[in-house]
């Protein structure tokens, strides 16, 4: 069983982690997606208007650095976290796989929605954008994240189930 | 009362959707804002929830330069040190001349050393944040430049930092021509598939006028650029327009994801509003980053165009009136 307070503290760090690696460390594009990550896996423990009230706040805080597509991130995590909220009633799942599953397909959507919102001055070509890096970005984060909770112990199988 | 059951539910769903919509709505209005309103949200963020990241980099940056590059800077202070002295007797000599012709000093630019701070998430490409800002006389559309040339310009001023795009970002725009002051033209980035492929294209070029490959191409000082920063040389012929305009492929100057730390060049030391260097003298830069020409802006004698331009000796042509030549910048 989860320990949900622990669980949720550590979601929460994901996007604080995301800032330190990107922002503080410089590291860009070679650290993971752990914005996207955090943000699916509170989406599921929170309502579809909480939900979508933080992927809000967690895009615009992205989108301060963003001089050519301010809001698309915004929009981008807002429409993820709806999603990803009312993903619950579609899917009910604890396993690895789907896990993997749900946030590899939710980290390419992100990327996917943030290059249909940015204008023509940020949109590189579809096929390296949805098709290379997109997926591959979308590994990257999804592998990063599942390794961040299982090491953290807050993600484990129910022994009932 | 089990009848109130599903009003409450249903209820809770409409306001949760509700609560969405108007989320969604918010992003869709942070999009279609005026950009100086988007800056100024965007700088709140950065001031604020964003700036123990950023001081992070910044301290990061800085324990980098002075611990990797010591001995590269020190042979840098050595070179300019040299540079200066060797100079300095030129500096006298000219001082006197102009006192003598009764000529205003020159208004020097002021240099502000800067690191480089970069967000790397995603939309942050061609935005680079700096570590000076209007304490440090630091005003929008300071160019920014390198050890190598042309950086990009500010674009939004905070009290200790700044908001730069260099010059892959597309309304990147700066008058540029060659060395010899024979062509004049706009010069603008291309995106390639890759962020690495981005490159810039020197437009406007009169047809007639055909430049080689290596030929070093600098800004012109119309706009908000001094005139002789290197912006990049040239690499290959782009496109033509027959009997108009050329346009040549350039390999710049600067490769922004390598820039760790730049200069800005202030005003500071004009502030009676004086003209940038670059309006007022023509070799201002001449020498920092590519060679002066034999003869600086020697004749332009365009005898191959039609209608061409004939400038005297020792007058610098004004790029408006020579055809294809790129008016003032950004």
């Amino acid at each position: 069983m989860r320990r949900l307070g622990f669980y949720r503290t550590i979601l929460c760090l994901l996007p604080v982690l995301h800032f330190l690696l990107h922002v503080g460390f410089g590291m860009g594009r070679g650290a993971p997606d752990l914005l996207a990550v955090g943000l699916l896996l509170l989406a599921r423990e929170v309502r579809t208007g909480t939900a979508a009230g933080i992927g809000f706040f967690l895009g615009l805080l992205e989108d301060a650095f963003s001089l050519l597509a301010f809001g698309a991130n915004a929009l981008a995590c807002t429409l993820l976290g709806v999603l990803g909220s009312r993903s619950r009633e579609l899917f009910v799942g604890e396993s690895l796989l789907f896990l993997v599953s749900y946030l590899l397909l939710g980290t390419w959507l992100r990327a996917a929605l943030h290059w249909v919102v940015a204008g023509d001055d940020v949109r590189r070509d579809a096929t390296q954008a949805l098709l290379i890096e997109g997926p591959m970005d979308a590994v990257y984060a999804a592998l990063v994240g599942v390794l961040i909770l299982l090491v953290t112990g807050v993600w484990r199988r129910d022994p009932s189930m | 009362m089990s009848s109130f059951e599903p009003d409450q539910f249903e209820s809770r769903g409409r306001r949760e959707w509700v609560l969405s919509l108007f989320f969604i709505a918010l992003s869709g209005l942070l999009i279609a804002l005026p950009s100086p309103a988007q800056e100024q949200v965007a700088g709140v963020f950065r001031g604020t929830v964003l700036a123990p990241f950023i001081f992070l980099q910044e301290s990061l940056s800085q324990a980098r330069v002075r611990a990797a590059e010591m001995a590269e800077l020190q042979m840098q202070l050595d070179a300019a040190t040299a540079a200066l002295s060797a100079q300095r007797t030129l500096l006298d000599e000219n001082q006197r001349l102009r006192a003598l012709l009764e000529l205003r000093g020159r208004a020097g630019p002021g240099f502000q050393s800067a690191s480089v701070i970069r967000a790397g998430t995603r939309g942050s490409e061609s935005m680079i944040l700096l570590d000076v800002g209007r304490d440090d006389g630091v005003q929008v559309w300071d160019p920014v430049v390198s050890a190598e040339g042309l950086v990009g310009v500010i674009r939004e001023v905070g009290p200790s930092t700044s908001v730069a795009m260099d010059w892959t970002h597309p309304d990147f725009r700066v008058s540029a021509m060659t060395l010899d002051g024979t062509a004049f033209g706009f010069v603008e980035p291309r995106h390639g598939a890759f962020r690495e492929e981005d490159r810039l294209l020197l437009n406007g070029v009169p047809y007639y006028t055909t430049l080689e490959e290596g030929t070093a191409v600098v800004t012109s000082g119309r706009g908000v650029y001094p005139r002789g920063i290197l912006v990049g040389v040239v690499e290959s012929l782009a496109e033509i327009e027959a009997g108009w305009r050329r346009g040549y492929w350039l390999v710049p100057a600067v490769r922004p994801a390598a820039v760790t730390h730049v200069l800005v060049m202030t005003t500071e030391a004009s502030p009676s509003g004086d003209p940038r260097p670059g309006e007022e003298g023509m070799d201002a830069f001449w020498g920092l980053w590519a060679d002066p020409p034999p003869d600086t802006l020697a004749p332009l004698v365009e005898t191959d165009i039609p209608g061409g331009v004939e400038v005297d000796p020792g007058v610098s042509p004004d790029p408006d009136t020579i055809p294809g030549s790129g008016g003032p910048g950004p």
